[in-house]
């Protein structure tokens, strides 16, 4: 009985008795999955260009985020660091397009995933060179993004809203409607799009491969400096950041490799339904800690009626 | 072809002088991570440790007369690749330094048949103070359980008994290191009745603790103790800022007092405390032998020489350099087997005249180690971030020995039992 509790009239009553908690949760939920669906974007969209599963995005992150910190320690003012960065990253993607990614046009989709494995590990030895293993501060404030917060009494209680959070929900919404507009309204969006539906087709058309390549490349690398920056000051600039990209893993699995919509909201599903079943189910039932797996266990049991994942595109093999 | 065979007949002869380069003086790796998501807060202890044996060998020509040949194996703070590290290096060391409670549970049945002493200072598995059923693991000078009761004794104001009824979370990494403290916890937790509220954060929750952190303010606990490692520091003091947690009722272990992870919130952190068996002293003679004979060769990568961790480095070189002098002392050799190493390691002893001699005084507390105490229980002192740097905030701190030493007992009994055959040392019984 006592279990049956725990599963089905605690955890409610919970939330009726403390909104205002209910509110944070939502929140906190909220703002990791506007996170989540950040990275899983950058996999998108060169997946949908390429085929490529690009290994390398999380490392991006913290390639971009330490970049941006290291420019800024050597006496670059904020901003200019931030130019500074994206020009780093556009200068990643040429190289990576001509280096690794054109000499094997044509190779099994594999062979190219694990190229991108390689690209992560030589940057994160050239990171090391470069920047060393230390813990650097991101520098939120230089960047003008506000650090206080906004502290509300719904129904009495506390709900705290971190500007930082608030920045970067805002930002994040902002960097995907840009994207859906680029990719929807211009010529270079649509050929994108167009690679990704149809390869062959779009090369007969004269769609530049090359250009699509560095162009998405560099489109993920701006992702990852965003979510670099967001994530980087909750817990400072450090390789840990890496791991974080492993969250997109689900995300895509939920919403669709091929899909922004799919990114977008199972980014959010997954960041605001783990933060719920940790909190009412996860933490009281089983000890806590069931962020590590609540997303994955989601992703399958979504796989099990959609194998596409909810926003995928259902592959159909004529043979 | 005959390019070939010469350009493989060099290789050989070269391999076979690297071999002999590689043997010469007193091979001590270190299992070390200056990679990987731990890497911040594990690369200033490596070069703690490095630049400490550097100065020996560039001041004294090592030890007795023997170079130190200290050797890094990386390990991303991984289990499997810190097991491989010691595969790879155990033939010609005198010690392993493990680097994780993880690699040193998987190396801990190992070393009884290599026979290689395991050198795990503040770490690893806490009842390896008990050298009759750990005869080759040493976890000088306080355990994780040392720690958990000196911070006990700290919050509680000296008395334990005045925690009854209050509410202590245990933020902790779910890895074995994070786990270590628990069974110390729960036991003292029934003894004097306050409720422990443990709070895992996976590897993978290191910077997103924003449950962990709804979940402690939906406790309310009087006091949060966090058992925290690598990234999930910082992401802490940060959350803890966020929530607007009282700092002052905020303890972590030695692990989680790094300089670096406190200049994330800064002025906001003022308050935060963290036992420690360590303590910076920048103006120690020491410090200025390092300048003169590491830094100012540009023999060093460290980054503060003045920080807690980088200061830990040192003391951790210092004790393995008193295991080997002390062995070379009694068994009147220059170059150690490990075997004599373990005796080294086993007749520790730090006193106050022997830090000053080495110029490190107050740099850690004084303590002896013998052949039932792999441990030494030195204590340790609280240090406090006072919103720029760690300060003293305690006297000298020490454990409940008589609560913890039962534990050791039982703990090591079961372990030997769960692992037989276990080879005891009848000697120190």
């Amino acid at each position: 009985m006592e279990i049956l509790n725990k599963i089905f009239i605690a955890p409610f009553a919970d939330m009726v008795a403390a909104p205002d908690f209910l509110m944070q949760v939502l929140w906190e939920g909220l703002v990791s999955g506007v996170l989540y669906a950040l990275i899983a974007l950058g996999f998108v969209l060169i997946y949908r260009s390429s085929r490529i599963f690009n290994f390398a995005q999380g490392i991006m992150v913290v390639f971009a985020a330490l970049t941006l910190v290291g420019l800024h320690e050597m006496g670059v003012p904020a901003w200019i660091s931030v130019a500074l960065t994206l020009a780093v990253m556009f200068g990643l993607a040429v190289t990576i397009e001509r280096v690794v990614l054109r000499p094997l046009v044509g190779q099994p989709d594999l062979i190219l995933f694990m190229a991108t494995i390689g690209i992560t590990l030589f940057l994160i030895g050239l990171g090391e060179i470069v920047f060393g293993g230390a813990n650097k501060v991101m520098i939120t404030s230089e960047l003008g993004i506000p650090t206080g917060d906004l502290v509300l009494e719904p129904f009495g209680g506390l709900l705290i809203l971190q500007h930082i959070d608030i920045t970067a929900v805002i930002v994040a919404a902002l960097l995907v409607i840009a994207l859906l507009l680029f990719l929807n309204r211009t010529r270079m969006g649509r050929a994108i799009r167009a690679l990704g539906d149809d390869h062959q087709a779009a090369l007969s058309v004269g769609i530049s491969l090359q250009t699509v390549w560095v162009l998405v490349w560099f489109i993920a690398g701006i992702i990852a400096l965003v979510t670099g920056i967001a994530w980087g000051s909750r817990a400072g600039v450090s390789f840990a950041l890496e791991v974080i990209a492993y969250k997109a893993l689900p995300v895509l699995m939920l919403g669709g490799l091929e899909s922004i919509t799919g990114a977008i909201i199972g980014g959010l599903m997954i960041g605001m339904l783990e933060k719920m079943f940790e909190i009412y189910w996860g933490g009281p039932l089983l000890g806590g800690n069931t962020e590590s797996w609540f997303a994955y266990v989601l992703a399958l049991v979504v796989l099990l009626f959609r194998p596409q994942g909810l926003f995928g595109e259902k592959i159909i093999e004529r043979v | 072809m005959k390019t070939w065979q010469e350009l493989a007949m060099a290789t050989a002869v070269g391999l076979v002088l690297g071999g002999a380069a590689l043997a010469e003086g007193i091979y001590t790796p270190n299992l070390a991570y200056r990679t990987g998501p731990f890497a911040a807060t594990g690369t200033p202890i490596m070069d703690g440790q490095k630049d400490y044996m550097a100065l020996l060998n560039a001041r004294d020509g090592g030890i007795g007369g023997v170079a130190i040949n200290f050797e890094e194996c990386e390990t991303g703070y991984s289990t499997e690749k810190g097991v491989e590290c010691y595969e790879r290096t155990k033939a010609d060391a005198v010690v392993t330094q493990p680097w994780s409670t993880g690699i040193t549970l998987q190396v801990l049945p190992k070393t009884n048949v290599d026979k290689i002493p395991i050198l795990a200072p503040g770490y690893g598995f806490s009842p390896m103070s008990d050298g009759a059923v750990f005869q080759w693991a040493f976890n000088p000078p306080a355990s994780y359980w040392d720690g958990a009761s000196m911070i006990l004794n700290e919050i509680s104001g000296g008395d334990p008994a005045s925690l009854k009824g209050k509410k202590i979370v245990l933020l902790h990494l779910d890895h074995p290191f994070g786990k270590e403290p628990i069974p110390l916890l729960e036991t003292m937790a029934k003894e004097y009745g306050f409720d422990l509220v443990l709070v895992p954060v996976g590897l993978k929750e290191m910077q997103n603790q924003s449950a962990q952190w709804l979940q402690i303010r939906r406790e309310r606990p009087d006091f949060v103790i966090m058992w925290g490692w690598g990234a999930m520091n910082a992401a802490a003091i940060n959350e803890a800022v966020k929530t607007k947690y009282p700092m002052d009722q905020f303890v972590g272990v030695w692990w989680a007092g790094h300089d670096a992870d406190l200049k994330q919130v800064g002025e906001a952190g003022k308050g935060y405390r963290s036992i420690s068996w360590s303590m910076p002293q920048p103006d120690a003679p020491i410090m200025a032998d390092l300048k003169q004979y590491v830094y100012d060769k540009g023999n060093s990568t460290a980054e503060d020489p003045d920080s807690v961790f980088y200061q830990r480095g040192l003391v951790i070189s210092m004790m393995l350099a008193e295991g080997i002098r002390t062995a070379q002392q009694h068994f009147d050799v220059g170059e150690i087997t490990p075997e004599q190493l373990r005796w080294g390691l086993e007749n520790l002893d730090i006193s106050d005249e022997r830090l000053a001699e080495l110029g490190m005084t107050g740099m850690v507390p004084p303590f002896k180690t013998s052949c039932d105490n792999h441990t030494g229980h030195s204590g340790g002192w609280m240090l406090e971030w006072d919103g720029t740097r760690f300060v003293q905030s305690s006297d000298l701190l020490q454990a409940d020995a008589s609560f913890i030493r039962p534990l050791e007992v039982k703990a090591a009994e079961e372990y030997a039992a769960e692992n037989q055959p276990w080879p005891i040392n009848e000697d120190c019984k």
